[in-house]
């Protein structure tokens, strides 16, 4: 390197920074902005959260003092474990889970082949099924409920834990299809046909190659079908009487009981939910690194 | 491979789970079936043995109690309260010799229980309780049976005419029986004592020195702490019907437009002033009393009783302010009701003869904030709380200016439109500022409609209708 290509280098370095510097202001402007709104999008939901658990573990007085403390002092265990206790809230929270995984074993067995015909074939009528996915939502449930309780009553599905996941099935069905009908799409079909070139029937094709790779979109699928049958009142609430999920049993109550026990059941119905979302999180995440993508 | 494992396993589980749901459906309402057809027969038995040890005993009080009487459902709309329904269920039901399951349900889902369970000629419900006005939707399809009989053979307990005369809904068969009764009653903070106008008497307010007290607590606090449950779920439509309009112009609904009830909405907007601008979120009072943020209120005395139950030396309850024609107060009454094709009726004929027994009924109330319906003599052992509640309501029904309003009585699914009615009302004259003559007008027009669609007779306080009740 000769010495005026270092003067030369020398004289650029300082060129290069001064252009540099205003695009890394610009560049950690954004981040900031960024980490700014991720930071307020998550207390927005940790928060909410944060105070419904302190409260649920803060005596019963505490909760009426003013200014609020932060932390639950002394916690205690009294209405969680009064609300626990009452009648009814453990055997419907069993029902919920059942209700629940029912719902989304089945929305993923009818929902996830209709995504896959959707997404691979083409077929006469094929936009209108889409479309007919759809109005299945427009029917509003609470219109329906007399002639569907008089329904699964002349079935004997009336007050079972399967009548009402079969409800939940239905109103979880469009979202599965077109959701599972997207991540097919994702895959390409390029593999798929090399697979069956290379000898894989449609089935050990659709097992080998596509599955793998629709996986983590799948369980997506899964967690929104278990989380909408979680959450589902009313439905819940018709077909059912003795019977009742979690939400059907206490959601009512709740609005008429005292705060204390609303922070106890808030609390109670949420963290199931949770814990099974940070569960599957792994496949979610690998849903967005990678098919998504 | 490995990589959809997980799945693998996780579709067996709930293969398995599906598989084990649907076993235990189809094998379970042949069982069930069984079960109720065999506790309706047995029910039936033990009811007539205990008719018999009745006759013998002489004594009415518990002797269906003591025989089994085998499953009852209990579908009710009252207590949803979690402590209410719980203590109900494990500290008043649990000495019925038979197996309850109490069963709570909102208004809307409990109503079309019912009507789908007899549509579909498979009713489990036999026992249905709930408020006054939540039996109509049930008797005008005639899904319930006369309970005239038992009416006659509970005579002895000392139930009111009154409140047997509402249970048969204006017609000549007993509909239901009555369980329990509320109100509403003024709640304060003793804090607020200090500001109380001079020569008032916190027992015996009239309207207006109720709303001086509240400027008063203003004045000297800085805040407003007087509240009115004027929430989305706020009872503070039966406030109106019950007791500012009664007060007032002496009726609910005839005297709607008339020159006082102009001066009760101006009367009200001038105590609006002094009220916490919380109050159009709040719901149950008895939330913001603990707090602090009210120190004045008038709430039902089940939306009332946590703050005194819990903090009795801190809270007094009176009762309500009187007004120009009376003390108007609204007693709140729920009731029981057999459907017709009841499983286990004989079952749900022993529950309502226990729950009508003074020492069940008394049992009741130290559960819950409600009061009996039968000859009752509360025991002085009683909960601060529940007892502070028990003499104000005594002490407002035995007041001598008195004047009872009933709730609606005859507006069957016109309930909810006669209630918006009053809200409107309130929304546009209090909130939206609106003017009162022209709100009352417009409002008076919707009210006739809806009493006419109703076909509903003027009930107590106003005065007898020939025809359905109209605003005069």
């Amino acid at each position: 390197m000769s010495i005026l290509d270092q003067v030369n280098l020398n004289d650029n370095a300082p060129v290069t920074a001064r252009t540099a510097r205003p695009v890394l202001n610009q560049r950690s402007m954004a981040r900031f902005a960024l980490y700014v709104l991720a930071v307020t999008l998550t207390l927005w939901i940790i928060l909410p959260l944060y105070f419904i658990t302190a409260s649920a573990f803060s005596t019963r007085d505490a909760l009426y003092d003013w200014p609020k403390s932060l932390f639950p002092n002394p916690i205690s265990f009294d209405t969680m474990d009064f609300f626990l206790n009452s009648r009814g809230v453990y055997s419907s929270a069993l029902n919920s889970l059942i209700v629940g995984l029912i719902t989304l074993a089945l929305s993923l067995l009818i929902g996830a082949p209709a995504g896959y015909a959707l997404a691979r074939f083409i077929f006469p009528g094929r936009d209108s099924y889409k479309l007919l996915i759809l109005t299945t939502r427009a029917f509003p449930i609470v219109i329906l409920s007399i002639p569907l309780s008089v329904t699964f009553l002349n079935f004997g599905l009336y007050d079972t834990l399967i009548g009402v996941a079969l409800v939940h099935t239905a109103l979880a069905l469009p979202q599965t299809i077109l959701v599972t009908s997207s991540i097919f799409v994702a895959v390409p079909n390029e593999l798929e046909e090399a697979a069956l070139t290379l000898g894989c029937h449609r089935m050990s094709a659709f097992t080998k190659i596509v599955l793998p790779m629709a996986l983590p979109g799948l369980a997506a699928a899964a967690i929104f079908a278990f989380v909408l049958s979680w959450n589902e009142v009313f439905a819940a609430t018709i077909l059912t009487s003795q019977n009742r999920t979690l939400p059907a049993q206490v959601l009512g109550s709740l609005s008429n009981s005292s705060l204390p026990l609303r922070y106890a059941g808030g609390f109670v119905l949420i963290v199931p939910s949770l814990l099974f979302i940070l569960i599957i999180r792994k496949y979610l995440l690998n849903m967005w690194g990678r098919v998504v993508k | 491979m490995k990589r959809y494992f997980p799945l693998g396993v996780v579709l067996t589980l709930l293969a398995t789970l599906l598989l084990s749901a649907c076993g235990d459906n189809t094998a379970a309402p042949v069982a069930t079936t069984a079960a109720a057809s065999a506790t309706t027969a047995a029910g039936a038995v033990t009811t007539a043995a205990g008719a018999a040890t009745t006759a013998a005993a002489g004594a009415a009080t518990t002797a269906a109690a003591q025989a089994n009487a085998g499953d009852i459902v209990w579908l009710s709309t009252q207590l949803s309260a979690v402590q209410e329904n719980e203590g109900f269920t494990k500290n008043v039901l649990n000495s019925f010799n038979g197996k309850v399951n109490y069963i709570q349900k909102d208004n809307g889902p409990y109503t079309d229980q019912i009507l789908s369970e007899e549509k579909a000629g498979k009713v489990t419900v036999s026992l249905l309780g709930g408020l006054h006005g939540d039996f109509p939707p049930f008797i005008q399809n005639d899904l319930l049976e006369d309970l005239t009989p038992l009416a006659a053979k509970l005579k002895d307990r000392g139930i009111p005419q009154t409140f047997l005369d509402l249970g048969k809904m204006g017609t000549n068969k007993q509909y239901y029986i009555p369980w329990m009764q509320a109100t509403y009653v003024m709640a304060y903070n003793k804090k607020a004592l200090q500001y109380l106008p001079a020569g008032a008497d916190a027992n015996k307010l009239t309207y207006d020195q109720f709303r001086d007290w509240a400027a008063a607590i203003q004045k000297g606090t800085g805040e407003r702490k007087l509240g009115i449950p004027a929430g989305p779920k706020g009872l503070y439509n039966r406030l109106l019907q019950g007791y500012l309009y009664p007060a007032y112009t002496g009726g609910e609904v005839t005297g709607f437009r008339s020159p006082e009830a102009v001066q009760m909405w101006t009367y009200l907007k001038d105590l609006w002033k002094y009220a916490n601008p919380q109050s159009v979120s709040y719901e149950f009072m008895q939330e913001p009393l603990q707090s602090g943020e009210v120190w004045l209120t008038i709430d039902h005395t089940a939306r009332l009783i946590d703050a005194v139950k819990s903090k009795p030396d801190d809270f007094v309850l009176a009762p309500a302010p009187s007004g120009a024609k009376g003390l108007a107060f609204m007693p709140v009454l729920a009731g029981m009701a057999i459907p017709k094709g009841a499983p286990n009726k004989a079952g749900a004929e022993a529950l309502i003869d226990f729950i009508s027994t003074p020492q069940t009924q008394i049992n009741t109330t130290r559960q819950v904030a409600f009061f009996p319906v039968v000859k009752a003599d509360l025991p002085a052992d009683l909960a601060p709380g529940i007892k502070a509640e028990a003499a104000a309501v005594a002490a407002q029904s035995s007041a001598p200016n008195a004047l009872p309003s009933l709730l609606p009585v005859g507006l069957g699914a016109q309930n909810g439109d006669f209630n918006k009615v009053y809200t409107d009302t309130f929304t546009r004259i209090i909130l939206k500022n609106e003017d009162i003559k022209t709100v009352l007008e417009d409002e008076t027009k919707i009210m006739n409609n809806v009493l006419n669609t109703a076909k509903a007779p003027c009930w107590s306080p106003d005065p007898p209708s020939t025809g359905p009740c109209q605003v005069k």
